[in-house]
C-alpha cells in the first residue's frame, strides 16, 4: 500500500520519439511537461538527462515507452537470430502466406526474412493435430544444431514446432538441449510466445521476439543500471521502473526483457491510453466512448474505444504478422507532410508520397517544392506563420512560398490558391474519414455516439472538419496534445496477457466446463506469478474467449464470467451471437459455436492519478484573445477569425467559433457553428 | 466535374466495396474465401456499369460486369430485397465454383428501377460434379457440378427455400455452402446500407453523377498510359499441354496486340479450338487476363471501374479455346488457361515495351482438390493452390514461392488443415535453384508434400510440367514443375500435369512448382546486390 501511495505522489511518464523524448512528471498534485532531444544510440541517456533537468527524485516511479524493439525491427538491426523448426518447415518463415504484396506490379521486391536460409534449422519431430507424438524429437539433431549456433555466433534462437500449442514437450526438450550446450543463446519458444494455431503467424511472432529480445534486454539492463546509479547518488532507493507494452499496459523490466515482442507496437498505444484515461476523468465515467485521432507529419493513428481500451491480436509490423494482444489502432500513411498533386486524369490527389521531416513542407523553407497538407493549412490561415512551435525562430513558416506552391497546383485545376488549398484539405480529410469509418461504422459502432479526441501535431487542425463529416458533436482537446503518449504512460495500469488454444465446440464446454476451468485456473496462476514477481499482489483477472461459428476462420472475443461454469460459457456464446450481429449484421443462433482461444488478462491498478483540476474562472475568454486574422473555411472569402492563446485559457472560459487556438506544439481550428469551453483540467470541449 | 469530388468519391465507392469484402471474408466458411481470399465484391450503377471493385485476385478483374449483365437480361423487374445467384459460365459466370450474387439497391426517391447494384463473387469449396472440389478433368460442363443460371435466391427479402434445398442437395458440403451464401448476402446488406447512407448525405444526384464521372476519369488515365506505348502490332504464341490421356498434346494460344493511339486490341485469332477437357475459357476470363496486363502497365492507382476497360478490346473467334461456347468444359480455364493468356499478352507487349515486361512466371496455379470421407463418415472437399516462382523483371529478381498474375490466394495453414482433414503436410519449402538464371534470377518454386490418412480422390490441374516458364532478353527458363506420387508400397511414379487418382492411406504426393524465368543474359554482368 505504501508503494502505491508513493507512486501516486511521484511518477514520470517518459515517451521516446524520433526527435524528442517527452516527459510528463506528476509531482504531488502538479503536472510538469518537458521535452528533450532523443539520444538514438542509447535512449536511456536522454532519460537520465531529462530527469536531471526536471529535478525528479531518484525514487520516483518511472514508466517508459521505448522504441528500441520497434526500431530494431523496422531498421533490421536485430540480433543474429536462428530458427529451429519441425523438419520440412524451415521455410515457412520465408514463404509466409504465399501471396505477393502488390497485385498489379510486375516487378516486386520484398525485404529478406529476419532469419536467412543459412540460419533456419530443422529437427525431425512431429505431433498430430491433437498433440500426440507421431515422430519423437531427434535429440542428436538438436545437438548438432546447438553446435552450429555456437560456431556461427548466434545470439538468439526461435523454436517453432508444429502443434506445440497442443503439446509443448518437444519445444521444451529442444530448449533444454540448446540451453545446456549454448547457455549464452537467448531462447524464444513458440508455445510460450504465442500458444495459438497457424504456424506462419506463430513462427513470425516468435522470430520477432527472438530478433529484438537481446537488444531490448541489454537496453533495459542499461536503463535499470542508470536509474539505479542516479538514485544511489541521491542516497535513495530506486523507484519502480516499468515499460509500456503494445497492449496498452505497463510491465516490469524483467518480464519486458523476457517477451520483448510485446513492446514492438507500444509506441502508438501510449497515446490511446492517455486519451482514454484523460477522457475518463474529463467525462467523469469509467467507460467513455471515444475515438482517438493522432495525426502527425507522415502518418495518422486512429482508435475507437467503446467504453474500454480496444484490443486486437491481428497486427502487422514490417510486413510480418504479430499475433500478440495489441491496442487496436488503425494507421494510415497520410499526415501533414502528405504531398498534393494533380494526376494524369486531372484529379487532385494527396499522398501517398510524403515530404516527411526533410525537406518537409514548402513552408519550412528547407527545399520542399511540392505543396503539402501543412502548406494548405498555412495558406488558409489555419496555421499562423509566427506561432508555429511557439513562434520559435527555428521554424518560422514561409507563407509566401506555400502560397506560390498552392497557386501552381491551383492553376492546373483552374482554381485559386485558396480553393486549391481547401481541396487539398478535403481530399486529405477523406483519407482520415475513411480511417475513422474503418474503426467505427465498419465494426458496428456509431461514430456519432463518440467523442473525438485529437492529438499529435496536426490532429486538432483537422478534428472539427472530421467530426462534422462523421456527425460527431463533441471534440475533446487535451491540455498538452503533443505529449499525450507520455501522459498515457503515467496513467497506464500494469497488465499481463496470456492465452491458451482451446479449439473445442462451445456446446461441449457448456456441458462440461471442467477443461476450460482448469485451463483458466492455470493461466490465471501464471499471470499472477508474473505480476507477483514485479511486486504486485492485488491483481484483477479478466477472462475472455475468442469464439467463432464452427468452420469460420475469424473470431470475436467476448467476456467470460467467473466463477467459470456451464452457464457462464453459455452466456459468452450468447454474447458472441450478439457481437456477430452487431459487427457483421447477421448471426446464426442455431449454428454450432467453437471456442478457439482462452485469454486471461491480469491487471494491477497503479491508481491512476487525478489530473490536476482548478476552480472556475469567469466565462470571459478575452484575456486569452489574440488578434483576429483571415481564415478560410470554404466559400469565396476568408472569415475574420480571432486567435486564442491556449496557455491563457482557464477553467470556465467560453467562446464561439470561428476561432483558432494556438499552443506550443499544435493548433486547434474551430469552425463557425462550434463553441468552445474550458473544463477544470483545462481540456477544451469543442461542441456543436 | 469537380477534380476534388472525384477523389472523394473514389474513396467513398471503394470504401463500400472494401467493407463488403471485410464482411464476406470474416463470416464465410469455405477456406477458399476466408483463408485464401478467393472472392471479390463490387458496386455497379443502375445500368450495370462497374463503379468500384474490391478484388483480391485479378482473375475477377472486370469479370463481374458480365454477371450483372446476365442478371439484368434474365430479370427485367427488380424489387428491394431480391438477390440473384448464378454460376453458369455461359450466362455471366466463369467456372462453376465461382458463385456470383447480385442485389439491387433502390433509393427512396427513385421510382421502379434500382439505381445501383452490389455484387459478390466467391469461390465455393464444392458445387458438386464428378470430383470433390468441382475442378475436375471434365469433358463437358455438365460434369463439373451444379449449373446455376441467373435465379432469384431471394425475392423481396424472402428466401426461396425450395431452390436452396435443391442447390444444397447437389453439393458435397451443404452446410458450408449455406454459410457461404449467407456471408455473401451479409456483404450485400452492408454494401446496400453504405450506398444508401452516401445518398442520404450527399444527395442522389451527386452520388449518381460521380459514379459516372469516376468511370470517365479511369478511362482518361488508362488512355493516357496506352498513348505512351509505341503503336504497332505485336504477336506472340505459347501453349497449354494436355497430357492426362495419351501422348502430350500442345494447344497453342496466339495473340496479336495492336496498339493504336490510346487504345489497344488483343486479338486471339489463330488460337486452337476448344478442347474436350476442362481448360476452355469463356471470353470473360480472356478479358480479365488482358485487363490485368493493361492495369499492371497503366498503374495500380487507377480506380477499377468500367472506364478502365473501355480502351481495351479483346476479340477471339467464337468457339476457340479462349472464347468457349456451351457445353465446353471450363473448370480449368479460369485457373490455368487464364495464366497462359497473361503470358502471351505479356510476351506480345514485351516487344513493344522491352524495359517493362518480366520473364514468364510459374504460369499455373497448381490446383489440387482432395475429397473423401472423414473418420466420422462426413464428406469433405478441399481445394488449394500452390505458389511458385515469379518471373524476373528487367530491374529485379522474381519473388520466390508466391502466387503470380491472375491469383493471389493465401495458403491454408497446415495447423488449420490438419485439424479438419484426414491428410497431413509433411514438407512445405522453397524449391531452391528452380528459378531461371539471368542478370536477374527468376523466383524459386515451392515443394509441398502430402501424406494421406484415409482414401481420397485427388485431382490436379497444373501446367508447365514439360518445359519451364520462358526467360526474356537472354535469361534462362525456370525449372518445370513435377507431380510425384509415392505409393504406400514404396513405388514411385511421376504423374502428368493433370490427373485424377484415388489415393490410399500411406500414399504420399509431392508437388514441385515451376520456377520463374530469368531476365537478361547472365554474362551481362553479375546481378546487382539486393
Amino acid at each position: 500500500m505504501a508503494k502505491k501511495t508513493e507512486e501516486r505522489r511521484q511518477r514520470v511518464g517518459i515517451d521516446v520519439g524520433g526527435t524528442f523524448t517527452d516527459f510528463v512528471w506528476l509531482d504531488g498534485g502538479r503536472l510538469t511537461v518537458h521535452k528533450g532531444p532523443t539520444t538514438p544510440r542509447d535512449q536511456s541517456r536522454a532519460i537520465v538527462d531529462g530527469l536531471d533537468a526536471l529535478g525528479v527524485a531518484g525514487d520516483a516511479a518511472v514508466v517508459h515507452g521505448t522504441t528500441v524493439a520497434t526500431n530494431a525491427l523496422l531498421e533490421r538491426r536485430g540480433a543474429r537470430t536462428a530458427l529451429l523448426t519441425t523438419e520440412g518447415f524451415a521455410d515457412v518463415l520465408a514463404i509466409g502466406r504465399q501471396n505477393r504484396p502488390h497485385l498489379y506490379r510486375l516487378s516486386l521486391r520484398r525485404p529478406p526474412p529476419l532469419v536467412p536460409a543459412a540460419g533456419r534449422f530443422e529437427a525431425p519431430e512431429r505431433l498430430d493435430a491433437h498433440g500426440r507424438t507421431l515422430i519423437p524429437l531427434d535429440e542428436t539433431a538438436v545437438e548438432r544444431v546447438a553446435e552450429r549456433l555456437a560456431a556461427e555466433g548466434i545470439e538468439s534462437l526461435a523454436v517453432v514446432f508444429l502443434f506445440s500449442f497442443r503439446n509443448p514437450a518437444h519445444e521444451r526438450r529442444a530448449a533444454e538441449i540448446i540451453r545446456a550446450r549454448c547457455p549464452g543463446v537467448m531462447l524464444s519458444l513458440s508455445h510460450e510466445i504465442l500458444p495459438e494455431y497457424r504456424e506462419y503467424e506463430r513462427t513470425a511472432t516468435t522470430v520477432i521476439n527472438a530478433y529484438v529480445q537481446p537488444l531490448v534486454a541489454r537496453y533495459l539492463a542499461r536503463l535499470d543500471e542508470a536509474l539505479g546509479a542516479r538514485a544511489a547518488a541521491q542516497g535513495r532507493p530506486p523507484g519502480t521502473r516499468r515499460v509500456m507494452q503494445s497492449n496498452g499496459g505497463a510491465i516490469g523490466l524483467r518480464q519486458a526483457a523476457a517477451q520483448a515482442a510485446r513492446l514492438v507496437l507500444s509506441g502508438p498505444a501510449g497515446g490511446v491510453v492517455g486519451a482514454f484515461a484523460l477522457a475518463k476523468q474529463a467525462m467523469n465515467t469509467e467507460t467513455p466512448e471515444i475515438i482517438t485521432f493522432d495525426m502527425g507529419g507522415t502518418s495518422t493513428d486512429v482508435a475507437l474505444c467503446p467504453g474500454a481500451m480496444p484490443h486486437t491480436s491481428e497486427s502487422v509490423i514490417a510486413g510480418l504478422p504479430l499475433r500478440l494482444p495489441t491496442t487496436d489502432i488503425h494507421t494510415v500513411g497520410a499526415g501533414g507532410g502528405s504531398i498534393a498533386h494533380v494526376d494524369a486524369g486531372g484529379v487532385l490527389r494527396v499522398g501517398p508520397e510524403s515530404a516527411g521531416a526533410d525537406p518537409g513542407p514548402v513552408c519550412y523553407g528547407r527545399g520542399g517544392e511540392r505543396p503539402t497538407v501543412t502548406d494548405a493549412n498555412l495558406v488558409l490561415g489555419r496555421l499562423h506563420p509566427d506561432r508555429f512551435l511557439g513562434g520559435s525562430d527555428a521554424v518560422r513558416l514561409d507563407a509566401a512560398a506555400a502560397r506560390d506552391a498552392l497557386a501552381r497546383l491551383g492553376r492546373r485545376l483552374g482554381l485559386s490558391p485558396e480553393a486549391a488549398a481547401l481541396g487539398v484539405l478535403r481530399v486529405a480529410n477523406a483519407t482520415m474519414e475513411r480511417a475513422l469509418r474503418r474503426v467505427s461504422v465498419e465494426r458496428g459502432h456509431d461514430p456519432r455516439a463518440h467523442t473525438l479526441v485529437p492529438f499529435g501535431g496536426a490532429g486538432p487542425l483537422h478534428a472539427c472538419d472530421l467530426a462534422d463529416a462523421l456527425g460527431i458533436r463533441r471534440v475533446l482537446v487535451p491540455p498538452n496534445p503533443g505529449v499525450l503518449s507520455a501522459l498515457g504512460l503515467l496513467m497506464a495500469d500494469v497488465v499481463y496477457d496470456a492465452s491458451h488454444a482451446v479449439l473445442r465446440e462451445a456446446a461441449a464446454l457448456v456441458e462440461d466446463p471442467g477443461p476450460l476451468r482448469e485451463a483458466a485456473l492455470a493461466l490465471g496462476a501464471s499471470v499472477r506469478e508474473v505480476l507477483r514477481k514485479d511486486g504486485f499482489a492485488e491483481i484483477a483477472l479478466e477472462v475472455r474467449l475468442d469464439l467463432r461459428y464452427a468452420g469460420q476462420s475469424y473470431e470475436l472475443d467476448v467476456p467470460l464470467g467467473t466463477p467459470l461454469s456451464g452457464a457462464s460459457v453459455a452466456r459468452a456464446v450468447a454474447a458472441f451471437h450478439a457481437a456477430h450481429e452487431k459487427r457483421y449484421g447477421h448471426a446464426r443462433a442455431d449454428a454450432p459455436v467453437e471456442v478457439v482461444t482462452l485469454r486471461v488478462r491480469g491487471a494491477a491498478s497503479v491508481a491512476p492519478p487525478d489530473l490536476p483540476a482548478e476552480p472556475p474562472a469567469d466565462a470571459d475568454a478575452s484575456v486569452a484573445r489574440l488578434d483576429a486574422s483571415p481564415v478560410w473555411f470554404g466559400g469565396e472569402a476568408p472569415t475574420p477569425t480571432p486567435g486564442y492563446d491556449r496557455d491563457r485559457l482557464r477553467h470556465g472560459h467560453r467562446f464561439e467559433g470561428p476561432a483558432v487556438v494556438f499552443q506550443y506544439d499544435t493548433t486547434l481550428v474551430v469552425p463557425p457553428g462550434r463553441s468552445v469551453r474550458v473544463d477544470a483540467r483545462r481540456n477544451l470541449w469543442v461542441e456543436r | 466535374m469537380d477534380p476534388i469530388l472525384i477523389e472523394l468519391y473514389r474513396h467513398r465507392f471503394s470504401g463500400v466495396a472494401d467493407e463488403m469484402g471485410v464482411t464476406l471474408r470474416r463470416t464465410s466458411y469455405s477456406p477458399n474465401i476466408k483463408e485464401r481470399l478467393d472472392f471479390s465484391c463490387a458496386v455497379f450503377d443502375g445500368a450495370g456499369g462497374l463503379v468500384a471493385q474490391a478484388a483480391h485476385i485479378p482473375v475477377h478483374l472486370g469479370a463481374m460486369p458480365a454477371s450483372v449483365a446476365a442478371a439484368l437480361a434474365a430479370f427485367p423487374v427488380w424489387r428491394p430485397g431480391d438477390v440473384v445467384a448464378l454460376n453458369d459460365p455461359y450466362e455471366g459466370g466463369t467456372h462453376l465454383p465461382d458463385v456470383t450474387m447480385i442485389s439491387p439497391v433502390f433509393l427512396d426517391d427513385a421510382g421502379e428501377a434500382p439505381r445501383f447494384f452490389v455484387a459478390s463473387r466467391a469461390h465455393h469449396a464444392d458445387v458438386g460434379g464428378m470430383t470433390p472440389g468441382s475442378l475436375p478433368l471434365s469433358t463437358e460442363l455438365y460434369q463439373e457440378g451444379l449449373i446455376i443460371p441467373p435465379v432469384k435466391l431471394y425475392r423481396a427479402g424472402v428466401r426461396n427455400d425450395d431452390l436452396l434445398r435443391m442447390l444444397l442437395r447437389n453439393v458435397r458440403t451443404p452446410e458450408e455452402r449455406r454459410g457461404d451464401l449467407a456471408a455473401q448476402r451479409a456483404a450485400h446488406t452492408v454494401g446496400e446500407r453504405r450506398l444508401r447512407e452516401l445518398v442520404a448525405r450527399h444527395g442522389a444526384e451527386e452520388v449518381l453523377a460521380y459514379a459516372a464521372h469516376l468511370q470517365a476519369y479511369s478511362e482518361r488515365l488508362v488512355r493516357a498510359a496506352v498513348a505512351a506505348w509505341p503503336d504497332g502490332a505485336y504477336a506472340f504464341e505459347d501453349a497449354l499441354v494436355l497430357d492426362d490421356d495419351g501422348p502430350a498434346e500442345r494447344v497453342p494460344i496466339r495473340v496479336c496486340a495492336r496498339i493504336e493511339g490510346d487504345a489497344v486490341t488483343f486479338d486471339f485469332t489463330g488460337t486452337a479450338g476448344a478442347v474436350d477437357r476442362s481448360f476452355n475459357a469463356v471470353l470473360g476470363i480472356t478479358q480479365s487476363a488482358c485487363y490485368y496486363v493493361v492495369r499492371c502497365l497503366a498503374g495500380e492507382d487507377v480506380p477499377v471501374n468500367a472506364g478502365c476497360f473501355a480502351p481495351v478490346t479483346v476479340t477471339a473467334p467464337e468457339g476457340c479455346l479462349v472464347n468457349a461456347r456451351p457445353p465446353a468444359a471450363v473448370a480449368g480455364g479460369n485457373v490455368e488457361t487464364s495464366q497462359r493468356i497473361v503470358d502471351v499478352a505479356l510476351g506480345a507487349l514485351a516487344q513493344a515495351l522491352p524495359g517493362r515486361i518480366p520473364a514468364a512466371s510459374q504460369g499455373t496455379m497448381n490446383n489440387l482438390t482432395i475429397g473423401g470421407l472423414r473418420a466420422d463418415g462426413t464428406p469433405y472437399a478441399y481445394y488449394e493452390t500452390i505458389g511458385g516462382g515469379m518471373g524476373a523483371a528487367p530491374d529485379a529478381d522474381g519473388l520466390s514461392g508466391v502466387h503470380v498474375h491472375m491469383t493471389n490466394t493465401l495458403n491454408t495453414p497446415v495447423e488449420a488443415l490438419e485439424m479438419t482433414f484426414p491428410f497431413r503436410i509433411t514438407r512445405y519449402a522453397l524449391r531452391r535453384g528452380s528459378g531461371g538464371r539471368g542478370r536477374h534470377t527468376g523466383g524459386d518454386g515451392l515443394v509441398r508434400a502430402y501424406e494421406f490418412l484415409a482414401p481420397a480422390t485427388v485431382t490436379m490441374l497444373s501446367e508447365r510440367r514439360d518445359a519451364g516458364p520462358w526467360g526474356l532478353a537472354g535469361g534462362a527458363a525456370g525449372l518445370p514443375g513435377r507431380n510425384v506420387l509415392r505409393r504406400a508400397d514404396g513405388s514411385e511414379e511421376t504423374l502428368p500435369s493433370k490427373f485424377t487418382r484415388r489415393l490410399l492411406p500411406g500414399d504420399r504426393l509431392r508437388i514441385e512448382t515451376p520456377g520463374g524465368g530469368g531476365h537478361g543474359a547472365p554474362e551481362d554482368g553479375p546481378p546487382p546486390r539486393t
